[in-house]
């Protein structure tokens, strides 16, 4: 070994492409004469004015910083509600609930199908005494939640639970805070959820929309999701372009309901922080700028509020690596800076654990103590949209902002988003997509560190073990067969006279088309579980019991739906 | 030289997890290189996974799972397998795996057990070599 000489390879590391994440050309610099076509106060504006693109308020992160976030969603309702407190006491602001896959989906712990995921992804949420478990001396009324369920019927459903939560303890609606995903398009595209078909879930969206408009006004009832197209192969153009299409869908479709823009107030986007650090800065600018457009140019937006676009953020959990997971600490780093530069308003950052299981409390402090140390230590957040006005970021906001108007036009061209989802078209895009960076990678024309490129033969380091060894282990047998035990039990227990009628409500407003959402938080409250939500609202829209056709209709279900 | 028999593999997922991309990633690869390659899609029974298996003659099943629940999943497709009368079916796993996981499998002689992000000619390797 001492005896062979080591070589220096001056082109070792060399950069390997010049365009962008999602395929943008760029030149190897950029000047004034880039951005002559841009005005000031057409294009850019300051902070706090329109379009926006430099912020949603004048004196941002001085007056308030960006919310920090997790979602926080443990194998038992005990765990989860502990990792909470422990996130709070660290300065956790917005709490962002999720459940197990199997609820997702829309069952219970009891269907046979819920078994090989039960409590996997989070808490089997079945029922309101799992959900006051859960949030037990947490602070209802002050706190900021967020729902980031995968199934529509879990934003029907869990925003009902939250609503009989704080009913039953006495708390004021009005101090209901936080958003639900709740986009139609995302549930079907990416993850395919059987609870309800496409025509259901649009209308059930729509339900929740109107309900929380008029009773819950600090509830933003929806925020297109782009984050999980991206991570199924959307890349940053089509990812803002999809959550546009979905905004202006489902504001044209709240217009029908008697809904304008200016009663909805201020859209929500939940965006991908992905690891390409302009492209994602420029992602978030162009975003506020073109859902201001459109809010005033398309749907006649009057009020400042109503122009508004707020951006929550799921950093990039695809671009983690189980291959040295030290590295996804830099890569997570970078990702929350462009969050902050890109004046985002709440921030879920990925863990360096996340590609081996769930994120441990250790890897999330982390987290935690990333935005702390951008705060206090860079002083990045001193100064709002300091990258505005910089030649290669305004032209590449600009030339953004074309790609996803073509986008756009071509999706209208094809009938609107729901048409585009349902012809497969959106599915095949999304598949070019992923097949382009896996291509890209074999080809060696996308490198990533650890994975196709700078690999280390021979065993890993004692850093990069630990971090393997710390992630959460999913839940025993044992945990699993208790939760069907318990689940049985509660079902038995309930209060069957009083249950009845109030499901056979549910049914009904589904049947007779009425708005679901007060008559499923009514049920809830007497117990009725997610999976015979999903099923009563099925059948009262002509479709069986059971999404997964493995389970008959239950009996007292059989009862209740009877005319 | 005689004509190389096209490896037949069956891509499966078990329970209600969501994550596809590495599923789906796996599909045009293996076509890519050849295999004839079936994906059976989300939301799939034990059952339903070792009926396909049997019915469609695959050389090898590789069952993906990002909820870390990868070894109570093959333990359900092993013996779903068994009351077809197959034991000799190589099945292969990747997905969310902790160390203590990979252990478990192997015990149960399911190999590969792969992380995320692992190179694909890895994977194209050993479904070569146990599918032969």
């Amino acid at each position: 070994m001492a005896n062979i000489e080591a070589k220096v390879d001056r082109k070792a590391g060399h950069m390997v492409r010049t365009a962008t994440q999602s395929g943008l050309e760029l030149k190897p610099f950029y000047n004034a004469e880039d951005i002559n076509h841009l005005s000031y106060e057409k294009d850019i504006g300051d902070p706090g004015a329109f379009p926006f693109t430099r912020g949603l308020y004048p004196e941002m992160y001085r007056d308030r910083l960006w919310l920090k976030s997790f979602i926080v969603s443990y194998a038992t309702a005990e765990e989860t509600n502990q990792a909470f407190r422990n996130y709070i006491a660290n300065g956790l602001t917005d709490l962002r609930l999720l459940c197990d896959l199997p609820t997702q989906a829309g069952i219970d712990p009891d269907h046979p199908s819920a078994w090989n995921s039960m409590m996997c992804g989070g808490v089997a949420t079945y029922a309101i005494p799992v959900y006051e478990k859960m949030l037990e001396g947490l602070p209802l009324g002050e706190a900021i939640f967020e729902f980031a369920h995968a199934g529509m019927s879990s934003f029907l459903y869990f925003y009902g639970l939250l609503v009989a939560v704080m009913e039953n303890k006495g708390i004021d609606l009005q101090t209901l805070r936080g958003n639900s995903i709740n986009d139609p398009i995302r549930t079907k595209l990416v993850y395919g959820c059987p609870d309800f078909p496409t025509k259901l879930d649009r209308r059930i969206c729509l339900d929740h929309i109107e309900y929380s408009i008029r009773n819950t006004p600090n509830w933003r009832p929806i925020a297109p999701n782009g984050v999980d197209p991206c991570q199924g192969g959307m890349d940053a153009i089509k990812e803002l372009g999809g959550c546009l299409a979905v905004a202006t869908q489902v504001m044209t479709d709240l217009a029908a309901r008697g809904i304008a823009i200016d009663d909805f107030g201020a859209m929500v986007f939940a965006l991908d922080a992905e690891s390409d650090f302009f492209e994602t800065i420029v992602k978030f600018r162009l975003a506020r700028k073109m859902w201001a457009k459109i809010a005033r140019e398309k749907f006649g937006a009057k009020t400042k509020r109503a122009m508004q676009l707020k951006i929550g953020i799921r950093t990039s959990g695809l671009s983690l690596t189980s291959q040295k997971p030290l590295n996804n600490a830099a890569r997570v780093t970078l990702q929350i800076l462009s969050c902050v530069l890109g004046g985002v308003n709440s921030l879920d950052a990925s863990s360096i654990d996340e590609a081996i299981g769930l994120p441990s409390l250790e890897a999330r402090i982390f987290n935690l103590d990333t935005q702390h140390i951008i705060t206090h230590e860079a002083n990045v957040p001193l100064v709002a949209d300091p990258l505005g006005g910089s030649y290669y970021v305004e032209w590449l906001t600009s030339r953004m902002e074309q790609e996803v108007n073509s986008y756009l036009q071509e999706i209208e061209s094809r009938g609107g988003i729901f048409a585009c989802l349902e012809t497969g078209w959106l599915n095949e895009v999304m598949e070019a997509g992923r097949l382009k960076v896996q291509r890209e990678k074999a080809e060696n024309k996308r490198l990533i560190v650890g994975v196709n490129s700078f690999r280390e033969e021979g065993e890993e380091g004692p850093i990069n073990k630990a971090i393997r060894d710390i992630a959460y282990k999913s839940p025993s047998l044992a945990a699993r067969e208790a939760m069907v035990a318990e689940v049985k039990a509660f079902k038995a227990g309930r209060d069957k006279k009083r249950l009845a009628p109030l499901m056979k409500e549910v049914y009904r407003a589904t049947k007779e088309n009425r708005n679901t959402q007060r008559p499923v938080i009514e049920a809830a409250k007497a117990g009725m579980t997610i999976g015979e939500c999903v099923g009563v609202i099925r059948m009262g829209a002509g479709y069986n019991y059971d999404p997964l056709k493995e389970i008959e209709t239950p009996e007292f279900v059989r009862e209740i739906v009877k005319e | 030289m005689p004509k190389e028999k096209k490896i037949r593999v069956l891509i499966a997922k078990v329970g209600c997890d969501i994550h596809e991309r590495g599923a789906l990633t796996l599909l045009t690869t293996f076509r890519d290189e050849g295999m004839e390659a079936i994906y059976t899609g989300r939301y799939q029974t034990p059952k339903g996974v070792a009926n396909a298996a049997v019915s469609e003659d695959v050389d090898v099943i590789a069952l993906s799972d990002h909820t870390g629940s990868l070894p109570i999943i093959a333990e359900a497709v092993l013996a779903e397998l068994k009351k077809l009368g197959v034991t000799d079916m190589p099945i292969i796993a990747g997905g969310l795996l902790t160390q203590e996981d990979v252990k478990v499998l192997e015990r149960m002689g399911v190999t590969g057990n792969y992380g995320p992000g692992t190179p694909m000619d890895v994977i194209l390797t050993h479904i070569r070599n146990v599918a032969c």
